[in-house]
């Protein structure tokens, strides 16, 4: 009895009968095939039209945000912010409402949420730092993820108001990224300001040792004053490409959050194109875990921006 | 610029959504988790606290009843080597008079013997006594008076007696 049991229990695949698997294996298999026969693809390659039910129309992307509703100044990207926001203030005022000491449902998905974001930052920037840093750093995390999951729901971009797509990931309209970027831009330089004081400019404007070169100078000691010219030249120059690298660091995170999701969604458009049924199902993953990513990226990086700038005045105040 | 859609309308209202966005979760979802998890950790804390003070109570009580069985183990065995040795002697003393008491009985018994046989001897002797006496006098007719007789026949018998004896 227990051998056969065994036997059944080793035909079993994922919770399906191998014989179930198989057959699910081959419509799977049959679909892309018909797909990429019957569809654009297929008719690129024989010079046939497509059959209808797999003619899907050519993806015509555009790189700014369209107004879906004739003289209203709101753009398709803006719909799709606000309904992820909505979802995000939802899920946490429900998570949040009544909260009890042993978490249940709701609490216990935001509390996770909140619990691997508190720990992740915290470890970056110290205990101190961490519950300071942690609204911004999490709200871009969620902002940007929530924009790109929700273009994953299926059928989300082919619904159109006068023509236009009523909603498209936020994350493709540029403005969001450079918002985003400016935010962590402008919350890095005031956490330098605050935990550096006014002393934080010398970081991109250091004459001190060109004047100090300069007084050598004009004491006589000519070797010394020359070389400590010298070396307030480079600091200059230094504290130069520091102020280029910070006004850099909006556009690097503006194009590579803005380039990325761009590309993603261009890349599902395109494969749904080709290909309608099945395939884009992997490409709807590979988005999901792009979204993910950059997510964390964003949110990584102004963590780590943020925590430099604090640690430098930590450690010189040290 | 306009190519990649950048306007500052768009960026300021989606800079308005993020800062909504942020406000909207800190008041209705960072501080109250927080909040919530603050009080959760004070409370294990205190949890732990408790459960360390409640051990270490434990331990301190188990000491005090393990002292305490211990001396009343060794009380008890105390008492039980006092009564052994009380019982012993008890044992002993009733057993001396025991002891006593029949040789005080079998001292009696002797005495009482020895008065009775005594006794009997000498109602034997006066008995015989009286016979030899009778006879006697029949025998010589009246030769002898009577107390002549009696003090001879005694005579006799205490010699015999005494011979006896040796």
């Amino acid at each position: 009895m227990a051998d056969k049991r065994k036997e059944k229990k080793k035909k079993r695949y994922c919770g399906c009968a191998l014989s179930a698997m198989v057959i699910l294996a081959v419509v799977f298999l049959a679909l892309v095939v018909i797909s990429f026969i019957g569809g654009n693809m297929g008719a690129l390659i024989l010079g046939t039209e497509p059959v209808s039910i797999l003619a899907v129309h050519q993806p015509r992307p555009e790189l700014p945000a369209e107004m879906p509703f004739s003289g209203l100044p709101i753009t398709n990207t803006m719909i799709t912010a606000w309904i992820g926001i909505v979802v995000m203030i939802v899920l946490f005022a429900v998570g949040a409402r009544k909260m009890k000491l042993i978490p249940a449902g709701v609490q216990n998905l935001v509390e996770t949420i909140y619990e691997v974001a508190a720990n992740f930052i915290e470890d970056a920037a110290g205990k101190e730092y961490g519950r300071k840093f942690f609204a911004v750093c999490t709200t871009i995390f969620l902002f940007v993820l929530a924009n790109a999951w929700i273009n994953l729901i299926p059928g989300i971009e082919s619904i159109k108001m006068n023509g236009v797509p009523l909603f498209r990931n936020a994350n493709t309209d540029v403005n969001v990224p450079l918002m985003l970027a400016m935010v962590s831009f402008c919350y890095v330089e005031f956490w330098g300001f605050k935990a550096k004081g006014f002393k934080y400019i010398t970081k991109f404007f250091n004459f001190g040792p060109l004047f100090q070169g300069l007084r050598q100078l004009f004491k006589g000691r000519l070797k010394i004053g020359l070389s400590g010219m010298a070396m307030g030249l480079i600091a200059i120059f230094v504290g130069i490409l520091e102020l280029l690298s910070e006004f850099i660091r909006i556009i690097s995170f503006t194009f590579r959050l803005f380039g990325n999701m761009t590309a993603g969604s261009m890349l599902t458009l395109v494969i749904i194109f080709l290909i309608p049924w099945v395939v884009p199902v992997i490409f709807y993953g590979l988005e999901a875990f792009l979204g993910f990513i950059q997510a964390m990226i964003f949110g990584a990086l102004t963590l780590c921006f943020l925590t430099m700038a604090v640690k430098e005045a930590e450690e010189e105040s040290a | 610029m306009a190519e990649l859609g950048i306007d500052l309308p768009t960026f300021v209202a989606q800079l308005v959504s993020f800062l909504i966005l942020m406000g909207a979760l800190i008041f209705l979802g960072y501080h109250p988790i927080r909040k919530m998890l603050d009080e959760r950790a004070e409370r294990i804390k205190e949890g732990m606290a408790q459960a360390e003070a409640s051990r270490e109570e434990y331990v301190r009580v188990r000491m005090v009843v393990e002292e305490e069985i211990s001396r009343a183990r060794e009380e008890a065995q105390a008492i039980i080597a006092e009564a052994a040795q009380m019982g012993g002697k008890l044992k002993d003393e009733a057993k001396q008079e025991a002891r006593k008491e029949a040789q005080a009985i079998i001292d009696r018994a002797r005495k009482e013997m020895d008065q009775e046989r005594a006794m009997s001897i000498d109602d034997l002797r006066k008995e015989f006594v009286e016979t030899a006496v009778i006879i006697a006098g029949k025998v010589i007719n009246e030769t002898l008076d009577r107390e002549k007789h009696r003090k001879l026949i005694e005579k006799a018998l205490e010699e015999s007696i005494s011979f006896k004896r040796n």
